[in-house]
């Protein structure tokens, strides 16, 4: 995985709960969770859970302040830019007015090739349930933040109704759209429930519900 | 439509597209935002009506007005905003106009925060408007459950002419869960709306009113008494709920919504340690569903009202209790949603066994 981690997508494509995934598997050194958008399900929810990975947290400047939604972001969000010894994962928020928000920091990129601007795609959202409609979504997010997308991320899970089929329909979606498009199918997260009999494109990953608990 | 993977807030706003809902009048509040974000940009697709008015009040006003007109029309907020709408759902009670609003429940009193709560029960079973009046509310626990009931309280709300309200805490409104849109649900006989205000009565000098003015004291007490046949109706024909292993249940555990899923897991949990627990669930808030506490066993000597709120749906218990088991309360309240583990403390507390 590169240094720099971003994550984005449609909201409810599971960007949170992949980004906390990411940041305990890799035990990167920031989790940056730039969701301006959801009030729920973010990834500073599981604060604690990250730092006893040695995750720093980085989110609002008002932190542990889960009943505001004031749009405020803290600065220590910057730091990895500007530290290049440090591995972030960040997290944005939902469609392109949550990925807006990385135009900030385009400056400070110094080092672009250690930096993957990732979509996270759930087939199972209307909204991404097609490969045309994943091209615009992709189009458009990469014209909000300023970023060219380098990598998808097959996450194709339904909670209780997901089984090895139903990450092999998002596969075959995500391939139309690498193929019409160029960008790779990275990784594949697939719930730690549900039984395999292979892996999948990109690097398979398996999904722990951090967020979602389990009697969501 | 097979089942799709949503977000309970856009669910709302896709079933009420489907329940025939004609114009939405709202204005943002979190965590209710993704209604009107999703109708603001599918409504016209639809061919039918999106506002975002200046406020609740001018809101609710309108839905006054387009359901004087007949329209099939839906609001949304969250708890301090409905508590802004109040007055405008007093009127249509008065006025005998249907309207589905949501309410996706957030901390309080006044603006609390945007975390889940329940704590809207009394504002939601008891109204917060003047007048011997009651709104239709629903409580539902899963999303499906969620989107079936929006659509069929178009109907409802139609056959009683009177505002329905479904009441979900915010979790459910932000949760992700898979739906389906196009199952059977149930239709009602409905009769045309000949009452409605749009200039089409058909006969020249008739003309139909919608008012909540009476003026002579004779006439607003029968029309009261006739609301109040309208609500006994409703206390008759309405009360849904479920009950979960209730039938040799020791102890049963009150509760709707969220808070119903987890105690789901917490049922499991308690019965292979081998205490007898059970779940009633109420799906209709108001009416409260009575009629599942005749039902249950003779052997389920305690009542354990859960709640995201500090004892409002207990009052409810206590009163349809009558006094007959032995009752308990657990709840928390500023947004936090009760985990597993202290439930099944709780119970096992009660039958007088140790936390684990």
């Amino acid at each position: 995985m590169k240094r720099i981690t971003i994550l984005t997508g449609h909201y409810g494509s599971g960007k949170s709960e992949i980004a906390v995934n990411l940041a305990v598997q890799e035990k990167s050194d920031m989790l940056v969770d730039l969701d301006i958008i959801n009030p729920y399900f973010r990834s500073r929810s599981v604060r604690a859970l990250l730092e006893s990975h040695g995750v720093e947290v980085a989110e609002s400047t008002l932190e542990n302040a889960a009943g505001s939604d004031l749009p405020f972001i803290s600065p220590k969000g910057s730091r990895p830019f500007v530290n290049r010894s440090m591995r972030a994962v960040y997290d944005l928020g939902g469609t392109k007015h949550g990925a807006k928000i990385m135009m900030q920091y385009r400056d400070m990129i110094k080092d672009p090739e250690n930096l993957d601007f990732l979509v996270v795609i759930n087939i199972n959202r209307m909204e991404t349930d097609s490969a045309e409609k994943i091209v615009r979504v992709i189009d458009e997010l990469q014209n909000t933040s300023q970023l060219r997308v380098t990598g998808l991320i097959n996450n194709a899970n339904m909670l209780e109704y997901t089984d090895e089929q139903t990450i092999r329909d998002g596969e075959a979606v995500l391939k139309e759209v690498e193929a019409q498009t160029g960008v790779p199918i990275v990784m594949t997260f697939v719930e730690t429930t549900v039984k395999t009999t292979g892996d999948f494109a990109g690097e398979t990953r398996p999904l722990t519900r951090y967020l979602a608990k389990h009697w969501l | 439509m097979a089942k799709v993977l949503m977000k309970g807030n856009e669910a709302m706003a896709l079933a009420a597209i489907k329940g025939g809902c004609d114009a939405f009048f709202g204005y943002p509040i979190t965590p209710q935002n993704e209604v009107p974000e999703y109708l603001s940009y599918h409504m016209k697709e639809y061919g039918r009506v999106f506002v975002q008015a200046e406020s609740e009040v001018a809101a609710i006003n309108m839905v006054y007005g387009a359901a004087g007109a007949g329209a099939r029309v839906l609001t949304s907020s969250s708890s301090p905003g409905i508590a802004l709408k109040q007055e405008g759902i007093s009127y249509m009670a008065g006025s005998q106009l249907p309207a589905v609003i949501i309410n996706v429940m957030r901390g309080g009193p006044g603006l609390g925060s945007i975390q889940p709560s329940q704590g809207d029960y009394n504002q939601v079973t008891r109204g917060g408007g003047n007048g011997d009046y009651h709104v239709l509310s629903f409580g539902p626990e899963t999303l499906q459950e969620t989107v079936d009931l929006v659509r069929q309280a178009f109907d409802i709300a139609d056959y009683y002419r009177n505002p329905v309200m479904i009441a979900v805490d915010g979790l459910i409104g932000q949760m992700m869960e898979p739906v389906d849109l196009d199952n059977e649900i149930p239709k009602m006989d409905l009769p045309p709306k000949d009452w409605a205000a749009n200039g089409k009565s058909g006969e020249r000098g008739k003309r139909n009113t919608i008012v909540s003015l009476h003026l002579d004291t004779q006439g607003l007490e029968g029309h009261n008494l006739a609301l109040k046949k309208k609500y006994d109706e409703m206390v008759e024909k309405e009360q849904r709920y479920e009950m979960i292993q209730t039938d040799d249940a020791d102890i049963v555990i009150v509760a709707y919504g969220t808070v119903a899923r987890v105690v789901r897991s917490v049922i499991e949990t308690l019965r292979e340690e081998g205490i007898k627990v059970g779940l009633l669930r109420p799906i209709t808030l108001w009416p409260f569903p009575e009629k599942a506490f005749e039902k249950l066993p003779e052997s389920a000597k305690m009542l354990l009202t859960v709640e995201m709120s500090l004892g409002q749906m207990h009052q409810d218990v206590r009163m349809v209790n009558e006094g007959k088991r032995k009752l308990a309360f657990y709840g928390r309240a500023g947004g936090i949603v009760p985990e597993a583990d202290e439930i099944a403390d709780e119970v096992r507390k009660l039958v007088g066994g140790s936390p684990a």
